[in-house]
């Protein structure tokens, strides 16, 4: 195929892909798995993934990309590695809540959450908010932020997630509740202090 | 018309922003009249384009994180430079072998 011998986007040499994308998956893989060894291995194992299916590169896009994509699959991989270790256990506080009228009614945790202090949409164009916004994203517990990655970070599907953590759509439903719950506070306490008003 | 379930089902299952053109009306029109899951379904919504958005900064944002320690960037380089010239990794690994019994 003429793709494969003269690509649209020419192929870093084998021995400069260290220099040049080891930090960038490296962030990638920090910002997902939070843990320095899993990403360091990470990114190893999406060097050698990626060796190993070079001809089937296009040269469509950049090859970082094309390794990123590699690497989504690698992330995967150690959050499943992570949660077989440390099974996610239905809390009681959870269960409560799938038990609840309101969820068993309307798929919903209350009529009345709690509205922000403050309106994130004016911050959209703001980088420093989305800098703040990762470091939030950091800091919300498991198993809650491991689903939160794998279902909207890394665009999974809900089945998807589901297999990978060992969990039912039900309790993936909260997971990312009361990920989007502790995001909204951590949020609240660690923009609003910089905040312009 | 949606009902309430149906709306924090397709909102828990997908960014309402894949959904088609007139799924996504009608899901906006009800979580903007309903008042039992209005609210909720709302910052629910609110959520998913916070997501979207982080996601289109993210590059950016990670170019301030941390990065991989130079001696696992050593380590790499040699198992990359092992693996691009196989039939070599393949003579020093017999080499080795070749080796160890007459150490031993």
């Amino acid at each position: 195929m003429p793709p494969k011998d003269n690509p649209a986007v020419p192929i870093t040499p084998l021995e400069q892909w260290v220099e040049a994308y080891s930090d960038y998956l490296y962030r990638f893989a920090m910002s997902r798995l939070r843990n320095p060894e899993a990403a360091a291995d990470c990114v190893q194992d999406t060097f050698l993934a990626g060796i190993k299916a070079l001809d089937r590169f296009d040269g469509s896009r950049d090859i970082k990309f094309w390794l990123r994509g590699i690497m989504r699959n690698k992330i995967v991989d150690q959050i499943r590695k992570s949660v077989k270790e440390n099974k996610v256990d239905i809390e009681a506080e959870d269960e409560a809540l799938l038990e609840s009228f309101w969820f068993k009614y309307s798929g919903i945790a209350t009529t009345n959450p709690d509205p922000w202090q403050f309106n994130p949409r004016k911050y959209y164009d703001n980088s420093e908010f989305w800098v703040v916004f990762e470091k939030c994203i950091a800091q919300v517990k498991d198993p809650a932020r491991q689903a939160f990655v794998l279902r909207v970070l890394e665009d999974q599907t809900t089945e998807e997630v589901c297999k990978v953590m060992d969990v039912t759509p039900n309790y993936l439903w909260v997971l990312l509740h009361r990920a989007r719950e502790q995001l909204k506070v951590l949020l609240e306490s660690n923009w609003t202090g910089k905040d312009a008003k | 018309m949606f009902t309430c379930k149906q709306v924090s089902n397709a909102l828990s299952k997908e960014d309402y922003e894949k959904l088609s053109p007139r799924r996504r009306f009608f899901l906006r029109l009800h979580v903007k009249l309903c008042v039992f899951c209005g609210k909720f379904n709302r910052q629910v919504m609110e959520a998913q384009d916070m997501c979207r958005c982080y996601k289109q900064h993210e590059e950016k944002v990670l170019e301030q994180g941390p990065t991989l320690d130079p001696a696992k960037k050593h380590q790499l380089k040699a198992l990359l430079a092992a693996q691009s010239q196989p039939d070599c990794c393949h003579m020093s690994a017999s080499n080795k072998n070749s080796e160890s019994p007459s150490q031993s």
